[in-house]
């Protein structure tokens, strides 16, 4: 009866301990590092958004209703256009998609592919000028459409060959993060 | 309503665990030479994948995050799966002498199974909420079993074909679950996006 | 005991031909030789200190729980591991995903702890990480760099196949990690007969 008291006890004593002692180093080891992940992030946010907008000097971040808005100034302080993240599922995982827009909201500056893990040689062809330069200077104010063939329409892009599903995503991603922006600028305003 | 049935689709045939994630394998590979063991992983999996997507969502949402601690996720949701696998044993031995004599075995090997870990990861960094995480699970585990299944039979067939013999055993297994993932990727146009 | 640790880690017990374990990150990492050669250090790392801190405690660890234990101790190196690469290598961070916490539950870590950190002294349980790590780390040099090559034409991202060589984007898709792992542990089966 003793014995199998002092076992208990010793077993509930050593995970205890022991599950303390990685807790610790765990808090430890993530705040040293917690500065440079968030740096890391932001560094291919901002990338994208120079490499988008040429006349962006400056860029300010603001958070509205939890979610980061960034606005965007030109080099004599003028708001030029606003930059959003936005992410989905693509075909292999998740996409993450940095784009701006105007600051009428009416006109997309151009989007930048911060993530993706689609197919190598496919679905990753996303990343591709060719394919993102499409998007320079669409309306937001009706939804872009993805065609398989020569876009027939204003607001149309043409999918990568063999890569229609990942092209897809990219649109829908796109519009879903288009609304967004619109919403939570308009909330702003408010 | 759509997008439950949209996850359910899309887990179960487009993404499967098995074929596209590589998740599960090890159980793959070694419960799926006959058709009865497989039936039983497979519904053990099920069972307790939809367990654990539950209960890990719970914890992740109304303790990890409030609390702040997101960074100790890999080990809470280990020691929960594991602990959720041991529970679930002792309940099913208890209560249904019956399902246990058809899961018994199963169960302690589902805890190492990545399925399980790997479902949990993956629905909270979709940010699903509590229904289409329990809708996730549930998919999963039952992509598994039908892939598990599909293999089972073909493996009790290949029994009775000369196979060379540097590939008996895991080579042809891991061909023909090659081929059948060749297959499931004619399901990826089955949702427009 | 030393020259049976070289030779089973290797090669007669190498953990992903022979033993068939850690088949998930093995198919779902090999894609390209670089991500191979992360996802291998990453287990080396892991195994090697999950082994130090197994072997050190393996006499106060109680029987019942002992598993338990070394799953918390696994998934805390693990941890480390993905917060290190989010840190300084987001790229391979990215690529390698959620494979990174997978390690947890990759069956040649928590083997190697149970059958023999657990029953072995400090220095020899030490050699067997490093040495079974390293069986592990060729085999996923050897089946990315397959799959990298007909797959890409690439290897680490350079091109040594020339233009004309159509590449068989298969192999970096699932269905070519079961196709080439299978046919590889025929050949090592075919290579072990001849022996």
């Amino acid at each position: 009866m003793k014995d199998s008291l002092k076992y208990n006890l010793r077993v509930i004593f050593v995970l205890t301990f022991i599950s303390l002692i990685c807790g610790f180093i765990l808090s430890f080891v993530f705040n040293s590092a917690k500065a440079k992940i968030k740096e890391n992030q932001k560094k291919d946010i901002y990338r994208a958004i120079y490499q988008i907008v040429d006349d962006c000097k400056n860029v300010e971040e603001k958070s509205i209703n939890e979610e980061t808005i960034y606005w965007l100034f030109n080099d004599k302080g003028e708001l030029i256009g606003y930059a959003y993240l936005s992410q989905g599922q693509g075909y292999q995982g998740k996409i993450k998609i940095l784009f701006a827009i105007d600051k009428s909201m009416e006109r997309l500056l151009g989007i930048e592919i911060i993530e993706n893990v689609e197919t190598p040689g496919l679905g990753s062809r996303i990343n591709e000028e060719s394919f993102k330069s499409q998007f320079k200077n669409l309306k937001t104010n009706v939804p872009v459409e993805c065609v398989k063939f020569f876009p027939q329409k204003k607001n149309q892009i043409q999918a990568i060959t063999s890569a229609t599903i990942s092209s897809r995503a990219v649109v829908g991603i796109l519009n879903k993060g288009i609304q967004n922006l619109k919403s939570l600028i308009e909330e702003n305003d408010r | 309503m759509k997008e439950l049935v949209l996850i359910f689709i899309s887990t179960v045939l487009i993404n499967n665990f098995v074929l596209t994630y590589f998740l599960g394998i090890c159980p793959f590979l070694g419960v799926s030479g006959r058709l009865s063991s497989a039936i039983g992983m497979g519904f053990s999996v099920i069972f307790v994948m939809t367990f654990a997507s539950s209960i890990v969502w719970l914890i992740y949402h109304l303790i990890l995050v409030k609390l702040n601690l997101v960074f100790l996720e890999y080990i809470v949701f280990i020691l929960v799966i594991a602990s959720l696998v041991q529970i679930v044993e002792m309940f099913v031995r208890k209560y249904s002498p019956s399902l246990y004599q058809a899961l018994g075995i199963y169960l302690p090997l589902i805890t190492t199974n990545c399925a399980i870990l790997g479902c949990a990861l993956f629905m909270v960094a979709r940010n699903y909420n509590f229904l289409e995480a329990v809708v996730y699970g549930f998919s999963a585990g039952l992509g598994f079993t039908v892939v598990l299944l599909v293999m089972a039979g073909i493996r009790e067939d290949l029994n009775y074909c000369e196979v060379p013999k540097v590939f008996r055993g895991a080579p042809i297994t891991l061909i023909t679950a090659g081929l059948l993932a060749l297959c499931f990727m004619g399901f990826s146009g089955l949702i427009r996006a | 005991m030393i020259g049976r640790i070289f030779k089973e880690g290797l090669w007669t017990n190498h953990p992903i031909f022979r033993q068939l374990l850690g088949m998930c990150p093995t198919l779902a990492v090999t894609t390209t030789v670089l991500n191979g050669i992360s996802m291998g250090l990453a287990v080396i790392f892991v195994l090697f200190f999950s082994s130090l801190v197994v072997s050190l405690l393996r006499k106060v660890v109680p029987h019942q729980v002992r598993i338990a234990v070394y799953t918390i101790i696994i998934a805390t190196f693990v941890t480390i591991v993905d917060i290190f690469l989010k840190a300084n290598f987001p790229q391979i961070s990215k690529a390698l995903g959620p494979y990174v916490p997978l390690i947890i539950v990759n069956c040649i870590i928590l083997g190697r702890c149970e059958a023999f950190a657990s029953k072995n002294r400090l220095s020899l349980a030490l050699l067997d990480a490093l040495v079974m790590g390293g069986g592990f780390f060729w085999g996923l040099v050897t089946l990315a760099s397959v799959r990298e090559i007909l797959g890409q034409g690439t290897i680490l991202g350079y091109k040594i196949l020339p233009p004309s060589f159509n590449p068989l984007i298969v192999m970096v898709l699932p269905p070519g990690a079961f196709l080439v792992l299978g046919t590889l542990v025929a050949i090592m089966n075919r290579l072990e007969r001849i022996k």
